[in-house]
């Protein structure tokens, strides 16, 4: 009898699940993702969409940052790029959805180009700065094209459509976020196991050395920004479906520092990681939500204080984690799994 | 002491937490309130105000009987939180929200209408009082832009030299609630002989104003409308005092209450402003029972004119649940038909009386202008205008 | 021509402020190399401590501007030792997130302890503007000017003749060589720390007496100086302060001069355009040291 997971061929080794048990266990989740709708309520629906945009988000972010190693603080304002170029393909040129939101990807995508050029030249902390002067420009500019941004005063977006199909509800939007959400992660697993994902992991891991083993530093790193803001453009093109009305308000600097929270926490470069963390970041504010809600008809302070602790649980949550558990929850997760793989006889 | 109340108060929470509640008649009502964003400044003290009126209607017998459940959060200024919070609200099917600022009001405007609940804002903006595109949205006070008319009919008063038109700036937040206004009173100085020379832009979280009130100077404004609320317009204050200009200064009424004086001290001085609600304290009949409930709840605190803008709106809106309830229909369109009945109805000279009609969402169109004298509010005098019909929605 | 000087005068004594804030930046970074972005906060958290304890516990203002300082200098050295110290050797984003964490934390504090209200300040200084030649200025902004003036030659005495800024010269040049030459670097970095913070907090309470309130805004100035310190390098006090004055300078210019060509905010967003172009061409800023990387 097989006593373990051995690896015979490199098809097992290179297979995107370990385990047939795994196989399974993705499919069974899936299913119960599938079935969520039809369950949950409204706010938690409306709380699920958000999870799966921000995984999305996360994702995009984590292949820059967590493969690449090339720090963004400008995600929000990706994000905003994606987010109002829906906005304009949808609500003036009325294209269907299945067109806008690879059309708002590959927008977003051509920005983040232009703001990945600066990393040729910049590292750490000073492409970091680089970054956040990339959000304050975009900001900038969203809250003054008022003829393609509406300005200050936000802008509609339409429900999405497509020909006869209009989805007009959260319940719809989820099962228009959910195969996004999942096709995008399958796609990130399969982009590390090839050429342009491991060039990635060496430039990050040592961008002299890999330039000298023949990786084009300059080129992998702007397609690491394409694919990253890609992905982040993806992701606001689903919140301006969802939001229906988006200003420049939607896309604060937190939101750039939430969705890096959201890859320290799950744990860089994993893309599991990505996942556990926009998971959690999202529904921190909502758990604390309910139980500062059941408590405050007895201590009304609690709704004035509740932006305090919120943000106060978030600054914790990220500081704790990056002092007793660098690598994040994903890592974590791996200590569990391995603990109970071979319980009781683990040692 | 205090930590054995908390910790009572905790264990009864707990309690009822776990027993679940068993009220038999409840009205909820959603609130929307600005406690920590860039607004908070005057949206505490309004949110203070919604509060303690309907502590005073379930204390004194409730909307016929039941009690008004009031679900609040603090969105903090930003639409995205407003929207979640209205979902979340809609889901505890609420019969009525308050709400507060411009931006996030229009923002849910579409959703308000489809859902049909209706929305009292803290924001006054014209764009609101057109019921045949916002018909579920109400707001007591006359719209900001009545206010800006006021403002500039006092500027045309006060100005003495008729061998020229006065010239006036406008300075106002990069922001739906400060440009609010800003159309009627262009408008409105252009058919006045009155000169809009400078316009000047102040970013959402601003520092500092030197350079636009050097703008101004150089356009040569002798009076300047400041449409930012209260910390913003102490700081543009200040820095006009530090480059001694002699500009005459106005704000809006959320930029100018009792709080302007503390804030900015001298630099207050002289300084007008649109009032819509009479500072707290002020002797008219309303005012008894605000002063009675503080010395009741609050030992006698003393509040300011953002507080009586927030009771005043609760008190329109109990009176509405009132009159839908004894109709038997507490639902969001009864609610509606309820406040559209509303004729003079008077707030004890708390604000000027409400009026509302099928076709004409403007609450009232009298206003008042102070100014500040030794670090005291003065009323210079009301300003009344007609119900123009092109004035509808602007 | 009125215009213009006016515009450079007021907008180097805001730059003054700036200065005074990168100079806290560029201490920490110099010995530790870590970019703090929690830099606002301490600013905004020396504001309101000095303010409670002026009016709460009525101490005279002086006292209580010493015993903030002495407060802050508390709080470096506590971030130090309980938050920084377990990061060496930690990748640059681990560390950017903490100080991006911490600033979360420490507003949190603020706002849970004070509210989020504007706080009158006590008058430190007198309202009446001085003329500088033709132009007002507000006392405020001259006091923070004179203070970045005794600031700047403190420091420079401090790393020229003293020990510990000896010390903290070495372990910036090469952390290595400082430990073997008997230099306690870990005692280095809470010095540097608790010095970030003391002169953050002289920049907040100046801030409070010139803006006559305090309340969350004041954590912005942490952000508004990225520009700062990245501009000047972000190992070069002189960069620090030539960095403040030339953006607060810069700032006004384009406020006063494109505000009304495109509709208001190019103030806010200049800094950060003008960071992209310097770094495009110098990308260690003006004064930075250029890092030589070998593998």
């Amino acid at each position: 009898m097989r006593c373990g997971d051995f690896r015979e061929t490199y098809a097992e080794d290179m297979a995107l699940f370990e385990t047939a048990f795994a196989r399974r266990a993705m499919f069974l989740f899936l299913a119960a993702l599938v079935a969520l709708p039809w369950f949950a309520s409204a706010f938690w629906l409306d709380v699920s969409l958000r999870v799966l945009i921000a995984v999305v988000a996360a994702t995009g972010l984590n292949i820059l940052t967590g493969f690449t190693g090339q720090i963004s603080l400008g995600n929000a304002a990706f994000l905003s790029v994606g987010a109002y170029a829906t906005a304009y393909l949808a609500g003036h040129w009325n294209l269907p959805f299945p067109l806008v939101i690879p059309a708002a990807g590959l927008i977003t995508a051509l920005v983040g180009m232009v703001f990945g050029v600066p990393s040729l030249r910049l590292k750490g902390l000073y492409l970091a700065v680089a970054t956040l002067a990339a959000h304050f420009v975009i900001e900038f500019v969203a809250s003054h094209w008022e003829a393609v941004t509406g300005g200050v005063n936000g802008i509609s977006i339409p429900s999405p459509k497509a020909g006869p199909l209009v989805l007009a509800s959260d319940r719809q939007l989820y099962y228009l976020a959910l195969p996004v959400a999942a096709g995008l992660l399958l796609f990130a697993r399969n982009l590390f196991r090839t050429k342009v994902g491991k060039a990635f992991v060496a430039i990050r891991d040592q961008d002299i050395s890999s330039e000298v083993m023949g990786v084009n530093v300059f080129r992998y790193k702007l397609l690491s920004f394409a694919v990253s803001s890609f992905y982040v453009g993806v992701a606001g093109s689903l919140l301006a479906y969802q939001a229906r009305i988006i200003s420049p308000e939607n896309f604060p600097i937190s939101v750039a520092i939430d969705q890096l929270g959201m890859i320290i926490i799950g744990g860089l470069g994993s893309l599991l990681g990505s996942v556990f963390g926009a998971v959690f970041i999202t529904l921190l504010p909502e758990l604390l939500r309910l139980v500062t809600g059941a408590l405050a008809t007895s201590f009304p302070e609690l709704t004035t204080l509740f932006a305090s602790v919120k943000m106060g649980v978030f600054g914790l949550a990220i500081v704790l984690f990056l002092i007793f558990e660098p690598d994040g929850m994903a890592a974590r997760w791996h200590h569990i799994k391995n603990y109970w793989k071979l319980y009781p006889f683990s040692y | 002491m205090h930590l054995m109340r908390n910790a009572m108060r905790l264990a009864m929470a707990v309690a009822v937490l776990a027993t679940g509640q068993a009220v038999a008649q409840e009205i909820k009502v959603g609130g929307i309130f600005d406690l920590t964003g860039i607004t908070s400044d005057v949206g505490k003290s309004y949110a203070q105000g919604v509060r303690d009126y309907v502590a005073l209607t379930n204390g004194s017998g409730g909307v016929n009987g039941k009690k008004i459940k009031l679900i609040d959060v603090d969105y903090g200024y930003k639409i995205p939180e407003a929207v979640s919070a209205y979902k979340r609200m809609k889901e505890e099917k609420v019969v009525l929200i308050n709400g507060w600022g411009t931006g996030d009001t229009l923002a849910l405007k579409n959703f308000i209408n489809e859902d049909k609940i209706p929305y009292f804002s803290g924001s006054f903006a014209g764009d609101l009082t057109d019921p045949a595109k916002t018909p579920y949205n109400f707001f007591v006070a006359p719209s900001y832009s009545d206010q800006i008319r006021a403002w500039l009919s006092w500027v045309k008063e006060d100005w003495k030299d008729k061998s020229r038109n006065p010239k006036v700036a406008l300075f106002y937040g990069d922001n739906a609630y400060g440009k609010a206004p800003m159309e009627a009173g262009r408008r409105f100085a252009k058919e006045n002989g009155i000169d809009v020379v400078d316009e000047e832009i102040l970013p959402g979280n601003f520092q500092d104003a030197t350079s636009q009130l050097l703008n101004m100077k150089q356009k040569g404004a002798d009076y300047a409308y400041i449409n930012v609320t209260t910390t913003g317009v102490s700081l543009v204050l200040k820095g006009a005092k530090a480059l001694g200009l002699a500009t005459k200064f106005g704000s809006n009424p959320y930029g100018f209450s009792e709080q302007l004086p503390l804030v900015a001290k001298e630099a207050a001085e002289g300084v007008t402003g649109v009032m819509p609600q009479v500072p707290y304290g002020t002797p008219v009949p309303g005012m008894k029972a605000l002063i009675d409930f503080n010395k009741a709840n609050h030992g006698g605190e003393a509040h300011d004119a953002l507080y009586v803008r927030g009771w005043t709106s609760a008190m329109v809106w109990v009176e509405a649940l009132k009159r839908a309830d004894k109709a038997g229909k507490l639902t969001g369109e009864g609610v509606r038909a309820a406040l559209e009945t509303f004729k003079d109805f008077d707030l004890g000279g708390l604000t000027s009386p409400v009026t509302w009609t099928a076709t004409d969402h403007r609450p009232s169109t009298t206003t008042a202008v102070f100014i500040i004298k030794g670090g005291k509010l003065v009323k210079v005098k009301d300003y009344t205008f007609p119900r123009k019909p092109e004035w509808l929605g602007l | 021509m009125e215009f213009f000087l006016q515009l450079v005068v007021s907008g180097l004594v805001i730059g003054s402020i700036y200065a005074l804030v990168g100079l806290g930046f560029v201490i920490i970074y110099k010995s530790s190399s870590i970019l703090n972005f929690a830099q606002g906060e301490f600013l905004m958290l020396g504001a309101y401590v000095c303010l409670a304890i002026f009016t709460s516990y009525k101490v005279p203002f002086l006292p209580a501007f010493l015993l903030t300082l002495g407060f802050s200098a508390l709080l470096g050295v506590l971030m130090e030792r309980l938050l920084l110290r377990p990061m060496i050797g930690e990748p640059v984003i681990s560390v950017i997130m903490l100080t991006l964490g911490l600033s979360s934390v420490l507003k949190a504090l603020v706002q849970g302890i004070w509210g989020t209200d504007t706080r009158p300040y006590p008058e430190i200084f007198p309202t009446t503007p001085v003329m500088v030649g033709p132009l007002p200025v507000s006392q405020g902004y001259l006091y923070s000017m004179a203070s970045v003036v005794v600031l700047l030659t403190m420091f420079s005495v401090f790393f020229k003749y003293s020990r510990a800024g000896i010390a903290m010269r070495a372990t910036a040049f090469s952390q290595q060589v400082a430990l073997s030459m008997g230099i306690s670097v870990k005692r280095i970095f809470a010095l540097a720390w608790s010095i970030a913070a003391v002169v953050s907090a002289v920049g907040g309470v100046l801030l409070g007496g010139i803006r006559g309130g305090v309340d969350g805004a004041f954590a912005l100035f942490g952000l508004k100086v990225i520009p700062v310190v990245i501009l000047g390098g972000l190992d070069s006090v002189a960069g620090a302060i030539v960095g403040g004055l030339v953006m607060g300078v810069l700032e006004n210019l384009s406020g006063g001069y494109l505000d009304p060509l495109v509709g208001g905010g190019v103030k806010e967003v200049a800094p950060f355009i003008a960071l992209v172009a310097i770094l495009s061409v110098k990308p260690y800023g003006l004064f930075g040291k250029v890092k030589i990387e070998r593998v």
